[in-house]
């Protein structure tokens, strides 16, 4: 092969190259595949001070329900959210001190546990830390 | 020396067990209670053989061990107070177990089984047709006879021998048909061991088939707002009067499917038109119910396919994503809620759904939008770019060719 057509072909070849190169991305834009949900690990889920005792707060864990309740006693707790009968969405009723799936009526104790009620599982219990003025919610590993 | 020998002999005579010794020698069902015990909860708390069969073990000829202490194997009609003679004994079963029942026969008594060996049926199933003789686990245990996962399968030894079963008039089918149902699904696929079994709903010791009026208690127990909603409803007062059982009705007993929507509304699977005439008004709200609820169903589907399309195009949704949680919620909410049979609550309750679903398709609709304009975008810088570079290129020929010349 002659020098002059080594150097076209390598130049030929390198510009295909570049124009694959910028192209690919501009496709991958327009014509997306199905991406997997990025997994949230951990979350701010409240500010210190916003929950008194005996109270909840539903926040956003992800694309999910967690739901954060300070005890009657002060304790911070978090869990899922999401009843492990059908997925509605629990809230804490803090006349009896209990978390309850509204659809349903499975009832679970502030440990997570199925009280009673159709669930068959015990809710998704997370980390529960304070940093600064941040409570900081963390799936357990 | 002598004394150590006289201990170590006085032990080893006391911990003899000749009944071991000799059936261990022993073949078939005369050897299988030494294998089996070694299991059995009971030898796990200390006792032996003479606890129950009564003799004197210590002594080697069968004759001496066999002394007037000697119960033997007892008939099947003496099983019920024979393990009851421990059982039932409170001061006697706190030493081994404070928490453990001791009214077990006092229970069998009133069941169905009790009942029948009362008048001396002797066929119906005693203490060791569901634990067994010699290899007894308790409840918790995995391999116990009456661990949930194995009950179905205990209480059919009986109840799904035809021949046995002959002579009793009840069905023998319960087995195949609860293998089919939703429980059967979530305890022996999920291995989910609150889903109830045989004994959840018929009572254990007590075993006996719930009456018509009591069905819905003891469906109750797992579906307390099913129930209260029913009990609540217009269905309630006919369904005594007719003597239908509640929730058997629509679900079945022991074949109870996975409920879905198809049993609602007046299609070719729904339960209502089983009672209700085409022109009646009940007829009318079951088909509008079923109405409300799949427009309701569809709206959902159709916010979740836009936020799953907007989601693939790179846009931002998990806002709107999270708020239709409770919309799900609320469908699932509403799907319990049929129980009730009113229209109106049925209603409301959709109604408040679907504000959340109009919010969410409308986020949806603009992060699609969004999703457009950028794509729009990009391909028209792209364009741009592209006429650019030929723009370059045949500058430079032009050049090119000016230098040449």
């Amino acid at each position: 092969m002659k020098r002059r057509n080594f150097i076209n072909y390598f130049l030929g070849g390198s510009l295909v190259g570049t124009i694959i190169a910028f192209l690919y991305p501009i496709i991958s834009f327009i014509l997306p595949t199905k991406q997997t949900e990025a997994v949230i690990k951990k979350i701010t889920a409240a500010k210190l001070g916003e929950l008194a005792p005996n109270m909840s707060k539903i926040f956003k864990f992800g694309t999910s329900p967690g739901i954060l309740i300070n005890t009657p006693d002060g304790e911070l707790r978090a869990f899922s959210a999401i009843c492990t009968h059908l997925t509605c969405t629990i809230i804490y009723e803090s006349d009896t001190g209990t978390i309850l799936c509204p659809c349903h009526n499975g009832r679970f104790d502030l440990s997570g546990n199925v009280v009673s009620g159709p669930p068959p599982a015990p809710l998704e219990s997370y980390n529960v830390e304070i940093s600064g003025d941040d409570i900081i919610v963390s799936k357990k590993a | 020396m002598i004394l150590a020998i006289f201990i170590s002999h006085h032990a080893l005579f006391a911990q003899r067990n000749s009944c071991i010794e000799c059936h261990q020698e022993l073949e078939d069902e005369l050897l299988a209670p030494v294998e089996t015990f070694q299991l059995d909860i009971h030898q796990q708390f200390g006792l032996s053989c003479v606890d129950c069969h009564g003799g004197n073990a210590s002594e080697e000829d069968m004759d001496l061990a066999k002394d007037e202490s000697f119960k033997g194997i007892p008939k099947r009609s003496q099983i019920p107070d024979f393990c009851a003679s421990c059982h039932s004994d409170s001061s006697y079963m706190r030493h081994y177990n404070p928490s453990l029942r001791v009214d077990q026969l006092a229970i069998y008594w009133t069941s169905e089984h009790g009942q029948l060996f009362k008048k001396k049926d002797t066929r119906v199933a005693v203490c060791t047709d569901c634990h067994g003789t010699h290899g007894i686990q308790a409840a918790t245990h995995p391999k116990s006879w009456t661990f949930p996962w194995n009950i179905p399968q205990t209480c059919s030894r009986c109840h799904s021998d035809k021949e046995y079963m002959k002579g009793y008039k009840i069905p023998t089918n319960q087995w195949e048909e609860y293998k089919e149902s939703v429980h059967a699904h979530a305890l022996f696929e999920k291995k989910d061991l609150s889903a109830p079994v045989c004994n959840d709903c018929h009572g254990n010791h007590g075993a006996s088939p719930p009456e018509v009026t009591s069905i819905a208690y003891v469906c109750h127990q797992c579906h307390p707002s099913a129930g209260e909603l029913f009990s609540q409803s217009p269905h309630k007062k006919a369904y005594d009067e007719m003597g239908i059982s509640e929730c058997e009705a629509c679900h079945g007993n022991h074949k109870i499917l996975p409920p879905s929507d198809e049993m609602l509304g007046t299609g070719e699977r729904a339960v209502c038109i089983q009672c209700h005439e085409p022109d009646s008004e009940p007829y009318q709200i079951a088909s509008r119910i079923k109405e409300k609820l799949d427009e309701f169903i569809e709206k959902i589907r159709h916010a979740e396919n836009l936020l799953e399309r907007a989601d693939r195009q790179g846009v931002e949704v998990s806002e709107p994503k999270f708020r239709l949680t409770e919309a799900n919620t609320a469908l699932i909410f509403v799907r319990n809620l049929t129980h009730s049979f009113s229209l109106v609550e049925i209603e409301e309750k959709i109604e408040e759904g679907e504000k959340i679903v109009v919010e969410v398709t409308e986020a949806g609709e603009n992060a699609l939008r969004e999703a457009r304009f950028r794509k729009t975008g990009l391909i028209i810088a792209t364009l741009f770019i592209f006429l650019l570079a030929i723009a370059l290129f045949l500058k430079i020929k032009q050049i090119d060719r000016k230098t040449s010349t």
